[in-house]
């Protein structure tokens, strides 16, 4: 299949290609919008309205108060003035009046929220929160921890237990996590790994996307300005195919190349010192596996593309109808980006071998875990079998498709193509 | 020996039988014609020339061989529906599609320089095909369609929508390729373009060959007791005459079949007692259009 029309052609979309402006900007762009979204991501969690809160801590007790007082007071959050808290200390019995009274700041929002203390919070640590907006987590993520510590100490207070032990006691477990490998010994785990694993979904997602539309309208081009015609007078319908397929995908190699080459260099030299918390614990074999894989996804994806190109003979038709691959996609896409809960979780460890999904779940999958080389084995299976199973079945929708003008053609139509002697 | 056989050919799309049973011979050296009115086939048949389409059945021979590959690498092929790449320039063009003809390296780039100026275009040489003219696009279709010096140029309506110049150039090239012994074969719905310049014609009319063989053998079989007339007043009187088989009037020229040869100079003399001016009387002659018409319009009427 390989010769010298397909390598004509090959050379033809190179050219047209790889030094478009399309490439070059697209090359620079989707790693911009990338970080855009992640950074939007990061920015509306965090801008959650905790800022500028006014709240009154209403305790039932004096010990209450003073305790909670002491540790709020000295807390970060209230120095920098992000709460303004203001506290109040009554019976219980008149909680209820003086919440009324509040309801109308609380309302308009010049109050945040109430938090009501009871006296028997120093045994079942159970206060109560009142607000317009009760489920306010920025903000408990902050207080939780400090009425907590407020009120243990205030237990233990008076039972002759050193201030050691009380904070021992009041201490959380710190979880540092290990990634075990039969490989190396043992190494704590950073974010590292975490962020890479996004890094290769995102971009295999994006870049099929992006690659794929691109390579659709490139054959309905074709088609439209009946240039295949002529194409097919000099070559057959399988070596424009294989020509345009091999040449988008080469491109698109090139291009995630690019992308990766500054975590290459990370990972072959030493030239970069990362901050400890993003020390990546997976080597350059990785980074080749997931190219490789990225190939393959190129070639079985934009198989797909063009031969769907190939059915309609404008773009519009051709963008109504390209959603069953866009849901080819997006649907192991969002298996992916879930991975990071529990790498190992069942959905996942099977999506990562079924065909089309596996070229997408597999990389994420093996840049946070180890990965068992059968099921290693039978993706790559998967994936090539797929690969090499749509080949003749694109060749032959393409080759009816490519000539067919005229009405959309319905899908059924374009079933009963892969029967038609052409 | 033919340069090119081809076979009952039948081809049927969804239920339509698009052509069938399609059977004619191309000899070495000659211009071909394969001439019908529009939808009639030809271009279905040309694409199976083309190996664009498979035949349901029968077959093409090249040279003693079914078609393939070595066939397609000695084509240069104009399809009916033109285009090119819009954003690629006219000498990348040019030199993309006789590479996939096998054909790369200095030589062809000086010739397709060559081409460029022949056809007043070398100034556009790294211009982007969109930003020519229709009529340059047409130009530059042409040079990539003969570029690669191809032994057998098949051209699909290659005079349909050409302004009168590009009309005389194309005619030039398919005259020159003819002196250098190549074989043409084109399709048109235009007889005057295949009668002036085929030497062998198949006329194809709903899929089916009506007519087919070498053009001068043709007409004379079809000229014998035919006349053409130029003339003017009236000549109504011929219609159920009895000299006359059938008649064509055209208003100014009219073609008309005598029942026999020892006829014609009774019509002559008819057509003068009553008052008819003769301008022109050609006996035993006939146009290929009027052969078409005397074929194909019988059941439909007029056809151009």
């Amino acid at each position: 299949m390989l010769n010298k029309r397909t390598l004509t052609i090959i050379k033809r979309e190179l050219n047209a290609k790889l030094l478009s402006k399309t490439f070059i900007v697209m090359t620079l762009l989707i790693p911009l919008f990338l970080f855009g979204i992640l950074s939007l991501q990061t920015y509306l969690i965090n801008a959650t309205s905790d800022e500028g809160a006014k709240l009154i801590i209403y305790s039932e007790t004096d010990d209450i108060q003073s305790s909670v007082m002491q540790q709020l007071l000295n807390s970060e959050y209230v120095k920098n003035g992000k709460y303004v808290i203001t506290f109040k200390m009554a019976d219980g019995s008149n909680f209820g009046k003086y919440l009324e009274e509040n309801k109308p700041d609380l309302l308009n929002d010049k109050l945040t929220g109430v938090l009501f203390i009871p006296k028997n919070a120093v045994f079942d640590k159970t206060i109560k929160y009142y607000s317009k907006n009760p489920n306010n987590t920025a903000l408990f993520k902050n207080l939780r921890s400090d009425i907590d510590k407020a009120l243990v100490e205030l237990y233990f207070k008076g039972k002759n237990i050193s201030k050691e032990d009380i904070s021992f006691a009041g201490k959380k477990v710190n979880i540092s996590s290990f990634k075990v490998s039969k490989t190396e010994k043992a190494v704590e785990e950073g974010y590292g790994n975490l962020a890479v694993a996004f890094l290769f979904t995102f971009l295999i997602y994006f870049s099929l996307l992006f690659t794929g539309q691109m390579t659709m309208n490139s054959v309905v081009e074709e088609k439209n300005n009946k240039i295949v015609e002529l194409l097919l007078s000099s070559a057959s319908s399988k070596e424009l195919l294989t020509g345009k397929i091999l040449g988008v995908s080469i491109t698109g190699f090139l291009q995630m190349g690019i992308w990766l080459s500054p975590l290459i260099l990370v990972l072959s030299t030493s030239w970069f010192m990362l901050p400890e918390k993003f020390v990546l614990s997976i080597s350059i074999m990785h980074v080749l596996y997931y190219l490789i894989n990225y190939l393959i996804a190129l070639i079985t994806f934009m198989g797909l593309y063009a031969t769907l190109g190939s059915i309609f003979d404008n773009t519009q038709d051709a963008q109504s109808g390209v959603w069953p691959l866009t849901l080819l996609i997006m649907v192991p896409f969002f298996i992916a980006i879930t991975l990071e809960n529990n790498p190992e979780n069942q959905i996942a460890k099977i999506t990562s071998m079924l065909p089309f999904a596996s070229l997408i779940v597999m990389p994420a999958r093996a840049s946070l875990i180890d990965i068992p080389v059968w099921q290693f084995i039978i993706s790559i299976v998967v994936n090539i079998a797929t690969m090499v199973l749509i080949w003749p079945l694109a060749g032959k929708v393409y080759r009816v498709g490519i000539l067919m003008t005229g009405k959309k053609p319905k899908w059924t139509e374009v079933i009963k193509w892969l029967k038609y002697k052409y | 020996m033919f340069a090119l056989e081809v076979k009952n050919l039948y081809k049927t799309f969804d239920s339509v039988k698009a052509v069938s049973d399609v059977s004619f011979n191309v000899p070495e050296g000659a211009v071909f014609g394969l001439i019908g009115r529009n939808g009639a086939g030809k271009t279905t048949t040309i694409r199976m020339m083309m190996n664009i389409y498979l035949p349901d059945s029968g077959e093409i021979i090249f040279r003693g061989n079914k078609i393939g590959q070595e066939f397609r690498d000695k084509v240069g092929y104009l399809p009916e529906e033109r285009g090119l790449y819009k954003k690629m320039k006219v000498i990348d063009t040019l030199l993309f599609f006789a590479e996939l003809k096998g054909k790369s390296g200095k030589k062809i780039e000086q010739k397709a320089i060559d081409y460029l100026n022949r056809f007043d275009l070398l100034d556009r040489k790294l211009s982007k095909i969109e930003d020519l003219s229709k009529g340059n696009q047409q130009k530059i279709q042409f040079i990539s369609t003969v570029l690669h010096d191809p032994e057998f140029l098949i051209l699909d309506e290659p005079f349909s929508g050409l302004d009168p110049i590009n009309t005389e150039l194309l005619k030039d090239i398919i005259l020159e390729k003819k002196a250098e012994g190549k074989v043409i074969i084109f399709s048109t719905h235009l007889m005057d373009f295949a009668e002036m310049m085929c030497d062998y014609i198949a006329m194809i009319d709903r899929g089916k060959i009506i007519l087919n063989g070498k053009l001068s053998e043709i007409k004379s079989d079809f000229a014998k007791r035919n006349i053409s007339i130029s003339y003017s007043g009236n000549i109504s009187f011929l219609n159920n005459h009895q000299f006359v088989e059938s008649i064509q009037d055209f208003g100014n020229e009219a073609s008309i079949k005598v029942k026999d040869e020892n006829h014609i100079q009774a019509l002559l003399k008819a057509l003068i007692d009553n008052n008819v001016q003769i301008k022109n009387f050609s006996a035993n002659e006939i146009s290929l259009h009027e052969i078409f018409v005397t074929l194909a319009g019988k059941e439909n009427g007029n056809v151009k």
